[in-house]
């Protein structure tokens, strides 16, 4: 049996009571705002220490007390469960406090703490005036690493976070320390500079997993080109997805286009700049006379795609014409170049690394206390897969009575199709929705052999067994590997399907 | 998540005119198509004169200053010239302090972790000060 209020006496002698926080208050903080139903996920309380010795505290007293531990950086992961545990009643380890950032001004590395957010890294580089551009997701409030160890993604050529790491420090379930890589040395001068180390790579081991506790984490930083060069698409029509994906996606592989271009649907765009009300008070599906009417209103296309060539000004060009000449004769509905060359005024979006927050305004599409849940499934990079993706999800949106809000990720060999079922919290049908919808939906693409790269807390166990090949082998595997790291089975139960052995009787259908 | 430049365009032009404008002012709707660089217009003001106002910056800014989430949905409740917190002349310093930690709308809750009570006081006694 778990002893929460012995326990948490136990972390007050450790790292002060004023950064032990268990009133009711502290408890609804540190729950999902955005969430259908935050009771469910609750946690029992919240620590925030101040370096890695206090984490090193937290966990031994959470294993001799049994304390299920939920680490989270900064806690801002919404649409995928914000600050909130998937066990109910575990104890938030905020590491929100530790914010200490060292940057290799020469070799375009740093090494950050979880508490720092894309805005502090990006003012940091900002007062120093240093020639390197972040990789910012949509909502830059979060932190760093954190994002990075969810597999988030920005919008550069860096914007898979997941592969700029290089090197971590994990403070293991029992309480030990261990550095990944070249940090694997005592005294190693490449730590950030070479991933591979020697041996079993085991950097991937701590992302979307529970397996430890990243202290600190390694990361590349994109020096700043001397040309970011580009073109804004929009599309007339829902069928232009297909040929438009099968157009970018050659210059993706060859990597003439080194980031990944995103096509959104035209509510990704209104949704941040008008509510729902404002066009229509029928709260059924959409007519196709709104949605156009909200199109031209913003000028914006059924699809739009921003892509961006990024390098010297010479071969930004190339790059550029390339581009160009892929969508000749093509019956695009606009066609808008954007230009920025070292020397310009800022380029000032998140292109060149700005952080920023605005998409969260979406939250806001139906007025009321909105949220929203992310459903993100992976794709072979083929436009008519992408096309029937797109007719069979909108039409369990349209089954289900909600407004359609995906975009499509070009990756380098892959689509991400991201959605966010954005909703009403204070409409009780729209609510009782959700849940439904969002089995259907995952069932679906199952049906296809789309996996999901990332999903809600409330969905953890739900993706984890769509990943069934051998019978769950690979579940059976990291559970193999969680019992062996946390026998007591203390951090983070049930991130990504993954439950220590006490826990496991019962969550499998 | 992801964004649209057209909508960094209307929503920077949306923020202009409605500090210039009355606040139904509708935006135009090929506004973007003139400008070299569309996209440009989502970096804030990251500046600071005092401690005060630096931790406001740090804690609340990515929201509560241009462009940020919580500017663009004031401006949907409240005049537009004062979307931006720092604009209010009538933000009194519990009623900051509450809606910090209880979230507000779209505003979700600020934990103790993130901002602890001595910090809060601070900035909502900065907010406060243009109370009349």
């Amino acid at each position: 049996m778990s002893d929460l209020s012995a326990a948490l006496k136990a972390f007050a002698n450790a790292i002060g009571a004023e950064n032990v926080f268990s009133s009711e208050q502290d408890k609804i903080d540190y729950s999902d705002h955005y969430s259908p139903d935050e009771k469910k996920h609750m946690p029992g309380a919240a620590v925030a220490p101040a370096n890695v010795e206090q984490v090193q505290a937290i966990v031994r007293i959470a294993n001799q007390y049994k304390v299920p531990l939920w680490p989270i950086s900064r806690g801002k992961n919404f649409g995928y469960g914000g600050a909130a545990p998937v066990l109910k009643d575990s104890v938030v380890l905020d590491l929100s406090r530790m914010k200490k950032i060292e940057l290799d001004e020469e070799n375009g590395t740093v090494l950050l703490e979880p508490g720092v957010g894309f805005f502090d890294l990006y003012d940091y580089i900002q007062a120093r005036k240093l020639p390197y551009w972040l990789s910012v997701p949509g909502n830059s409030w979060g932190s760093v690493a954190g994002n990075a160890l969810d597999r988030g993604v920005g919008y550069t050529p860096y914007g898979d976070h997941c592969m700029q790491i290089c090197g971590l420090e994990v403070v293991l379930p029992t309480g030990e320390i261990v550095r990944t890589g070249m940090g694997a040395m005592g005294g190693a001068s490449t730590w950030q500079l070479y991933r591979n180390g020697y041996g079993p790579g085991w950097d991937q081991m701590f992302v979307q997993s529970n397996f430890g506790v990243v202290t600190k984490l390694g990361l590349w930083l994109m020096p700043e080109p001397e040309a970011l060069l580009g073109i804004d698409f929009e599309f007339d029509k829902p069928e232009d997805l297909g040929w438009a994906i099968d157009t970018i996606m050659p210059l993706r592989r060859e990597g003439i286009i080194r980031q990944s271009p995103s096509m959104g649907n035209w509510l990704r765009s209104a949704s941040v700049m008008t509510t729902r009300d404002q066009w229509t008070k029928d709260r059924g599906p959409l007519d196709e006379n709104v949605v156009t009417a909200i199109r031209r209103r913003f000028n914006i296309g059924w699809w739009s795609v921003q892509v961006r060539c990024y390098g010297p000004l010479e071969i930004a060009e190339a790059s550029l014409r390339i581009l160009q000449k892929a969508f000749n004769g093509k019956p695009v509905l606009a066609m808008k170049p954007v230009r920025w060359v070292k020397g310009d005024a800022p380029e000032g979006s998140p292109f060149s690394g700005v952080p920023l927050s605005f998409p969260l305004a979406n939250a806001n599409w139906h007025g009321g206390r909105g949220g929203h849940i992310g459903y993100s499934p992976v794709l072979p990079p083929k436009g008519n897969l992408a096309l029937d993706q797109f007719r069979r999800t909108y039409a369990l949106y349209q089954k289900y009575g909600m407004d359609y809000h995906a975009s499509f990720a070009m990756g380098e060999r892959s689509l991400t199709n991201v959605n966010q079922v954005i909703f009403d919290r204070d409409n009780q049908d729209m609510m009782r929705r959700v849940d439904a919808f969002f089995h259907d939906l995952v069932k679906d693409a199952k049906a296809h052999g789309y996996g999901e790269y990332r999903t809600h807390i409330e969905y953890m166990d739900l993706v984890a067994s769509t990943y069934d090949y051998g019978g769950g082998a690979l579940r059976k595997l990291n559970e193999r590997v969680k019992d062996a790291l946390d026998p007591k089975g203390i951090i983070a139960p049930g991130k990504s399907g993954i439950w220590p052995a006490a826990n496991r009787k019962g969550t499998r259908s | 998540m992801s964004f649209n430049s057209r909508t960094v365009a209307a929503l920077a032009l949306i923020a202009a005119t409605s500090l210039a404008f009355a606040a139904d002012e509708k935006p135009n709707a090929t506004a973007g198509t003139q400008v070299k660089n569309a996209t440009s217009g989502v970096s804030q003001d990251r500046s600071s004169k005092s401690p005060e106002e630096a931790l406001f910056v740090e804690k609340c800014g990515m929201c509560h200053r241009q462009m940020g989430m919580g500017t663009i949905i004031l401006a949907r409740r409240v005049d537009p010239a004062v979307a931006m917190l720092e604009a209010r002349p009538d933000l009194p310093a519990d009623f900051v302090i509450q809606a910090a930690r209880a979230g507000i709308g779209n505003m979700p809750r600020i934990s103790r972790g993130e901002v602890s009570d001595a910090q809060l006081k601070v900035i909502a006694a900065y907010l406060a000060k243009g109370q009349k």
